[in-house]
């Protein structure tokens, strides 16, 4: 197999929202960019919210042009549905070795028709909507991916040629296709490797992933955007509008016993900001928030807070100890009620979501040797006050949730500042390479 | 009421276990996941709560302190590893230490070189106090005869006067307590939340059910791990109540045994034979005393192996106060027994009356020390409970 080889000033790897703005930044200013993404599209984990908090906007109104704008970009060349498998050293230059997996769709010649997609027998429960809807086989991913391009599940198909029977473009299902590797030599490297949420399994005392009506808030954020797999807020095992929902905040993060000690900072956001939306989405709803302190702290988000308690949501100073489920699929939280005299309640909620924590998605160790820090496992920044994306490795610049948690807010702001940190790194060795000064 | 404030209660605290304990904020997780907490009785939060701002008072008058039963299951989920049932635990002992005015149970939970120099010291004076008797020389060999090493009578004014002696400590310790219990300004809290109780049902409910029975032990505290239900001889309410009614049985049987004893020398004037093996009479005691030295050898045992290897965290953080008490009544019943068996061989070594002073010895220090060891709580115990229950109607 031939490898085709790509040369670029900067590699960025990872296609979420601080992925992006740091490739946009750097082409921006004219830099070569090749970025990278693991999953068929781009868009990262903030193209699956809902709305953003303090502001209330449109998740897909924000990032969408971001990703047009990175696919439309002449400095820019994409790579989604591939991973980096080794980055090697060589004087000034990091060789890495990239292997694009087959989509088993022609990637250059695929309208987008969804054709195949129609024509797929085959359902599978859908990784974009957290498991709660459905798509097929064959699909592209969501109806705003980035690229507009179908990529087959070899696991779940079962080879019965439909999609390609439907296809108008002659040659562009290929069950052949093979991955395909690349190697690029860059100057710099950003890693914006993201965040995955904390299992939802992971605490036996909150059901241990066996209730169907205790769901991550990222489930929730599913069932509040408007391209969501109901179309509108309905509970898991029965598809009830429910009409009484709880919050249990801190259910991956600031428990030791989870062995995540530290706070994700964005869930007492994100609970705050779905309370509000279901406001809108369920007028008669009671809406329970259970916390043990809200950690409201960016510009904007303390009056935030404050606007939910007086739109009537309820704040209850508690940590969830137990949830149990009855012959209904009702839920009844088990609290302390502190504030209220110190009694222990079981109260009943007919859905449950859990404010689940932050985990970096990606260990950086192995393939580009920088190292996470022991405590958390997210990336280790040496001085992180005085450059805060520098990972300490000539060239090698972090940014967004890679680095430790934090919210979409930060995670641009970081990515900009990668971006600078990258370009200023890239001025000093192009003058040190023209005056014949080696870097270092 | 005002309530004075002890500003070191929790560093003191502290030095009787619970080191983790400044880790807790107060999220409450404890409370609502404990299978004792009832309306009115919610803890560990609300104790652990009285610890960090110093309402002493409060705390040493607290029911909840002597309902736990450490099950720990909210050790087991607690978010900030503090470590609540431990609290607790360290939380009794302080308490019996602070009911105790003499120093010595404070001594006992904290310094684990001054305790241990304590206790061989008083165990060595209780023994020189036996031996320090006009004897005949040790019989050179043939059954051990031990009541003419000493004399049948000094032991049992010895041993009326540990008990006379564990029964003042434990008398003021309890009578303090009360004090401390009715001194504070709880009314608002107990009415609105006890239910009317009667005073004979306070009693058996705080002496039998819950002290003697222990229900909410063999009920609610029974934590399972990951749902395997532990054979009955392994559960932990089985292993305390094992060891509690060892103890007793033993207790009884010697007090049945001075009783005999005052009967038939006493009161019908015969002279004492000084025959270490036990006569007709006292058949039924003996009988009894060797089962209770089986049941607490079981439960003491198993005791101490599980707090050497935790399976759960009931048994992990242990303290010297566990070691000590297990350790103390792990002797005391295996000297015990392996006296019996001495006793019955025809031709015993010398050294069984070694044996001897040491099971009498040890006996009896951990019967004069009850109430400052971590079995204090077999004394404040089912006074709080009969107390607490009280309180509604006296208001």
């Amino acid at each position: 197999m031939a490898t085709d080889k790509i040369n670029v000033d900067v590699l960025v790897v990872g296609g979420g929202i601080a992925g992006m703005q740091s490739a946009l930044d750097l082409a921006d200013q004219g830099y070569q960019v090749m970025l990278v993404e693991k999953s068929p599209t781009i868009g990262g984990t903030m193209i699956t919210l809902s709305k953003v908090f303090p502001t209330l906007d449109c998740a897909s109104c924000i990032t969408t042009p971001k990703m047009s704008a990175v696919a439309h970009h002449d400095n820019i060349q994409m790579f989604t549905y591939t991973e980096v498998q080794s980055v090697e050293r060589q004087g000034n230059r990091y060789i890495a070795q990239v292997v694009k997996k087959p989509r088993y769709v022609n990637e250059n010649i695929c309208t987008g028709c969804r054709k195949c997609e129609y024509a797929c027998p085959v359902e599978v429960p859908s990784v974009f909507d957290q498991d709660l809807g459905a798509y097929r086989a064959i699909h592209v991913p969501f109806s705003t991916a980035v690229p507009q391009v179908a990529v087959l599940d070899m696991d779940n198909c079962m080879l019965c040629g439909k999609c390609e029977k439907a296809c108008p473009v002659e040659g562009c299902i290929d069950y052949e296709q093979k991955p395909q590797e690349i190697e690029v030599t860059a100057k710099a490297i950003v890693l914006a490797t993201g965040f995955k949420i904390t299992p939802v399994d992971a605490k036996a005392e909150y059901g241990g992933g066996k209730y169907p009506n205790v769901i991550s808030a990222l489930a929730m954020e599913r069932l509040l955007a408007p391209t969501g797999p109901y179309g509108h807020v309905l509970r898991p095992s029965d598809g009830k509008e429910p009409e009484s929902i709880a919050y249990v905040q801190c259910a991956g993060s600031r428990d030791k016993s989870l062995g995540v000690p530290y706070c994700s900072r964005i869930c007492c956001m994100y609970a705050i900001k779905q309370a509000m939306l279901l406001s809108g989405a369920l007028p008669l709803a009671d809406i329970t928030i259970y916390y043990m302190d809200i950690r409201t702290f960016g510009k904007g988000y303390e009056q935030f807070y404050q606007n939910a308690k007086a739109m009537g949501i309820e704040f209850v100073k508690a940590k969830v100890a137990k949830i149990t489920e009855d012959e209904n699929q009702n839920l009844r939280v088990r609290v302390e009620m502190m504030e209220e005299g110190g009694q222990v309640e079981e109260r009943e909620h007919d859905l449950v979501v859990l404010s689940v924590g932050v985990l970096p998605a990606y260990n950086p160790e192995a393939v580009f040797g920088v190292p996470v820090s022991s405590e958390d496992n997210f990336i280790e920044i040496p001085s992180p006050n005085f450059e805060p994306c520098n990972t300490g490795f000539p060239g090698i610049f972090a940014a967004g949730t890679a680095t430790g948690p934090m919210d979409i807010v930060d995670s641009i702001v970081m990515a900009g500042a990668a971006a600078s940190e990258a370009t200023a790194y890239l001025h000093e060795l192009a003058a040190a390479e023209n005056g014949g000064v080696t870097h270092d | 009421m005002s309530q004075r404030v002890n500003p070191e209660l929790l560093t003191e605290i502290k030095k009787y276990g619970a080191a983790d304990i400044s880790a807790c904020f107060n999220c409450g997780n404890c409370t609502a996941v404990c299978p004792m907490t009832k309306e009115d009785e919610t803890f560990p939060r609300r104790i652990i709560r009285y610890a960090q701002v110093g309402l002493e008072d409060r705390l040493l008058s607290s029911k909840e302190l002597w309902l736990c039963y450490n099950c720990g299951e909210c050790s087991e989920t607690c978010p900030r590893q503090a470590e609540p049932g431990a609290f607790m635990a360290a939380a009794r002992r302080y308490a019996i230490s602070k009911y105790d005015r003499s120093g010595v149970a404070k001594l006992l939970f904290t310094s684990p070189l001054w305790s241990l120099i304590f206790l061989v010291v008083l165990a060595g004076l209780i023994a020189l106090f036996m031996l320090a008797q006009p004897n005949p020389p040790l019989p050179p060999s043939g059954p051990l005869k031990v009541f003419e090493l000493v004399p049948v009578e000094s032991i049992h004014y010895l041993g009326s006067a540990v008990m006379g002696i564990m029964g003042l400590i434990g008398l003021l310790g309890i009578l303090d307590m009360m004090k401390r219990i009715s001194k504070v300004d709880d009314k608002g809290k107990l009415l609105a939340g006890g239910k009317k109780t009667n005073w004979k049902e306070a009693l058996w409910n705080a002496l039998i059910t819950e002290s003697l029975l222990q229900k909410r032990f063999r009920e609610d505290c029974e934590t399972s791990e990951e749902g395997v239900e532990k054979p009955w001889y392994l559960k932990k309410w089985f292993l305390h109540a094992s060891t509690m009614w060892g103890f007793l049985g033993l207790l009884a049987a010697t007090m049945s045994d001075f009783f005999f004893y005052l009967i038939k020398y006493k009161v019908s004037g015969e002279p004492v034979t000084p025959a270490g093996n036990p006569a007709v009479l006292w058949y039924f005691v003996h009988v009894m005393a060797t089962i209770a030295g089986f049941f607490l050898m079981y439960g003491t045992s198993v005791l101490l192996y599980k707090r050497w290897k935790p399976d759960s965290r009931t048994y992990s953080d242990s303290n010297q106060a566990d070691w000590v008490l297990l350790w103390l009544l792990w002797l005391a019943g295996f000297s015990g027994l392996f006296l019996e068996v001495l006793m019955d061989l025809p031709q015993a070594p010398v050294w069984g009356y070694g044996v001897f002073i040491f099971h009498v010895a040890v006996s009896m220090e951990v019967s004069l020390l009850a109430p400052l060891l971590k079995f204090g709580h077999a004394f404040y115990r089912p006074v709080a409970l009969f107390f607490h229950a009280l309180k509604p109607l006296e208001e």
